[in-house]
């Protein structure tokens, strides 16, 4: 597969932003029958460069080459004919269309004008195939979760045939199952020769699957070069520019074991009466495959979906939480997973956002303190290392200060009981470790932490317990001591196993 | 902020943009048209200002919080019409009748943030149902005849000007102060901002997201309450109808000031502005020797080019 022409180049591109340089003398060639991995922390440039191949942006400087033949001002839509396609981070489907509708949007074939569906089905079950996508195509696509709508995504880069395959942090929303498909049908397009550009924060899978990398840091390239005799290590290292030391911060022994939050026939939306107890001191992971019932386990005691319980104890309240702010009221926080849609408000300025929680609880018309709000603000974002001027709207903000802004909100309450929903989804590595760090120093400081992740490394490494929901149940509850990847992934389809075989 | 940047982030502001598009309609139009730069007739403008501006404060927080209350003009009629009716001789001063029919008009729109709030309809349909049912009930109860006004403190409130300045201005600035406020210096404001711009979020931040939402329509059924006792004071009747003008002034006049319609930004200091604009603009064309049907054709299409002009907005979500 050496010696082949390159069929997407970029040589020597620059961007800037106002006036800020995005990314300096960048180049990068994607050549066919092989994945090409694009590593670097959130904000050095991958998803600039990732649109100027794909025609969205234009360089400032340089050229981008397909077939070796420099293309001035190409759009989406002639990248598109050039067979570039892209699966973005942000999801870029329709709620309320079916899953066919959204996988031919743009493309769809026609009949005398109108639009064939049949033709259509046929060519989206198809490319659904290929991605282990099974419900049925009208399925509007708001009903999938957040896995399934990625596998979609896919579909529709696939369905337009693609020569260059451009695939964004594909695998943070995917459960360890759809991750191998995924990873089975890249190994089969690389045979078949389509270029792949493959951008991942899970370095495992990049060792795996790739061949070569190209290493982003500040806008620069800093490396270049075969995955060949490299490392996981040694890709920390290229990214982050120092030594990576240990990932996870050393695992302790919880100090108390007093439960915070217990449940004895726990149900809201699909989860069903399911026990559970939550103890003070500790980080409890709940895995298992991506929409098994973990979130609604999680709003359902935060009293965000309706829920209900045969007994309850939420810090010493024998009952569930009839709301939210009852909720906040008995200690308990909770980060949303989609930090865009549900854990900030993008159009605000930070600040705003450091403090809504408080605005929430305060009595409605007390004047506000400015100088107090700013004072504070400045110490949690001090404390969290959220960089940058806290006027600025939060959508400015990197996805990993955004996430430590999600969480910084909730500091000042000193919730007794942390709720996290995926809260390193999509987050550098860099970043990854001080929330790590941070989660580990609540549990020692005696606070519970409940970690539903579906990144499974993180919940062998962080958590003293880890609850691996099946089907809206607790299928299995394990001890730090039994933890690993395979114990966690094998409760999490085991009883799928018979079902599945078909 | 350092004092100067704090000075330019004022001066390009929307709010002071608008107060500088007055100023220069102001002057032109003063030059050009005998009379129309008297003190008396710009006092005169923003008499009539004081109407808008207070249907407007109501409005400009229900569409910062991603609503719209499409029954104010219905609520300013029921103002109108209703207190000359339960105006009683035994309360010479008036203002039992007056606190009553405000209290009517806030219990409007708390029903209609009810509504929005706990029956989840969309705020259009919700308010727009709403009126349609206000004006069958007017229409029920006064029928087409004008009511007259028996009431001192609504006569002096239309009519007097303490030390020069129109009794119904002086409200207006006591509003506005306590507007602003509320809006830009309490928590209560900040939730407001917090559910027009995510209201998912503010949900989980542990905003009382029904609660607030309630409040907020009930604030503006109380400010068009009270722009309906105003334009009752100022006009001596009241009528079915009178409400009217005031629906589409209260929403341009929103916008007009930079108020995102999509929620979650803007400020009630760009809707005192826009007010003063709207009326502006409907006496410059009232100068126009044009017939009704042109005039509210010219003062149609004078907003539509005013807002495609300042209100559009950067896709931003």
């Amino acid at each position: 597969m050496a010696n082949t022409a390159p069929l997407l180049t970029a040589r020597g591109v620059s961007k800037a932003f106002f006036g800020n340089p995005v990314l300096r003398d960048v180049s990068i060639a994607l050549l066919p029958g092989r994945v090409h991995a694009l590593l670097g922390e959130n904000g050095a440039g991958k998803s600039t460069l990732i649109n100027m191949l794909s025609g969205a942006l234009r360089p400032d400087g340089g050229t981008i080459e397909v077939d070796g033949k420099a293309v001035s001002h190409m759009t989406p839509p002639e990248a598109r004919q050039a067979g570039i396609a892209v699966v973005q981070q942000e999801l870029s489907l329709t709620a309320n269309l079916s899953i066919a509708e959204n996988i031919g949007l743009g493309a769809y074939p026609r009949r005398f004008g109108l639009v064939d569906y049949a033709e259509l089905a046929s060519r989206a079950r198809e490319a659904c195939a290929l991605v282990g996508l099974h419900e049925p195509l009208s399925t509007p696509v708001g009903e999938l979760s957040l896995g399934r709508r990625q596998m979609v995504e896919i579909a529709k880069a696939l369905y337009r045939k693609p020569r260059v395959l451009i695939l964004d942090e594909p695998t943070s929303s995917l459960s360890a199952t759809e991750t191998r498909i995924l990873t089975d049908l890249l190994e089969r397009l690389r045979s078949e020769g389509t270029a792949i550009l493959y951008i991942s924060h899970r370095l495992n899978e990049v060792m795996a699957l790739c061949q070569h990398v190209t290493v982003l840091k500040d806008g620069s390239v800093t490396s270049d070069q075969p995955l060949e005799g490299t490392d996981a290590a040694g890709l920390v290292r290229l990214m982050v520019g120092r030594d990576p030391g240990d990932l996870f911060p050393k695992w302790q022994p919880s100090p108390s074991t007093a439960a915070a939050v217990s449940v004895r026939g726990f149900s809201a939306g699909l989860m069903r009466d399911v026990d559970l107890d939550i103890r003070t001191g500790e980080v409890l992971g709940i895995g298992g495959l991506v929409g098994q019932g973990q979130e609604d386990l999680l709003l359902g005691l935060y009293g965000a979906i309706p829920a209900k319980a045969a007994s309850a104890m939420v810090n010493g309240n024998q009952a569930l939480p009839s709301g939210v702010p009852k909720a906040n009221a008995l200690g308990l926080a909770y980060v949303p997973a989609d930090r865009k849609r549900e854990g900030l408000h993008l159009i605000h300025p930070i600040i705003t956002n450091l403090m809504l929680p408080a605005f929430a609880r305060l009595p409605a018309l007390k004047p506000r303190n400015r100088g107090n709000e700013r004072e504070l603000a400045h110490s949690l974002a001090t404390q969290l290392g959220i960089k940058g001027d806290l006027g600025r709207a939060a959508q400015a903000l990197s996805g990993g200060n955004q996430q430590k802004v999600a969480l910084a909100k909730w500091m000042p309450h000193e919730p007794l009981v942390l709720l996290l929903n995926d809260p390193t989804r999509g987050v550098d590595v860099e970043t990854k470790r001080e929330i790590y760090i941070m989660l580990r120093q609540l549990a020692q400081a005696g606070k519970a932490v409940v970690l539903m992740s579906s990144d499974t490394p993180e919940l062998v490494h962080l958590c003293d317990r880890v609850a691996v929901v099946r089907e809206g149940r607790v299928a299995a509850m394990l001890e730090h001591g039994a933890l690993s990847e395979e114990a966690i992934v094998a409760a999490a389809v085991a009883a799928d196993k018979p079902k599945v075989a078909a | 902020m350092s004092p100067k940047a704090r000075i330019m982030t004022v001066l390009g502001s929307r709010p002071f943009l608008t107060l500088l598009v007055v100023a220069a309609v102001w002057i032109v139009a003063s030059f050009a048209t005998r009379g129309f730069g008297a003190f008396g007739h710009l006092r005169y403008l923003v008499e009539l200002a004081a109407v808008i501006g207070l249907v407007a404060a109501g409005q400009t927080f229900v569409v910062i919080a991603g609503g719209i209350d499409l029954s104010v003009a219905a609520i300013v009629t029921v103002a109108a019409v209703g207190l000359p009716l339960v105006s009683s001789s035994a309360d010479p001063t008036g203002l039992s009748a007056i606190l009553l029919v405000l209290t009517m008009t806030t219990a409007i729109g708390l029903v209609n943030g009810l509504g929005v709030a706990y029956l989840r309809v969309h705020p259009m349909i919700m308010t727009l149902a709403m009126a349609t049912f206000l004006q069958g009930l007017l229409i029920i109860i006064a029928g087409g005849s004008a009511v007259s006004l028996q009431n001192p403190l609504v006569g002096w409130l239309g009519n007097a000007r303490p030390l020069g300045i129109p009794a119904g201005v002086v409200l207006w600035i006591a509003l506005a102060a306590i507007v602003l406020f509320v809006m830009h210096a309490t928590p209560f404001g900040a939730r407001i901002f917090a559910i027009g711009a995510n209201p998912r979020a503010a949900e989980l931040s542990g905003v009382p997201v029904p609660a607030t939402t309630i409040a907020i329509y009930g604030v503006s059924g109380l400010t068009a309450g009270l722009a309906g006792v105003l334009v009752l004071g100022m006009n001596g009747q009241g009528y079915v109808g009178i409400g009217d003008p005031y629906l589409l002034a209260s929403i341009a006049a929103v916008v007009l000031g930079g108020t995102s319609i999509l929620g979650g930004l803007g400020t009630y200091a760009g809707t005192i502005p826009g007010s003063i604009l709207l009326v502006t603009i409907t006496a410059l064309i009232t100068v126009v020797n044009a017939s009704p049907g042109w005039r509210s054709i010219l003062f149609g299409s004078l907003i539509l080019g005013l807002l495609l002009l300042s209100g559009r907005e950067a896709a931003r979500r």
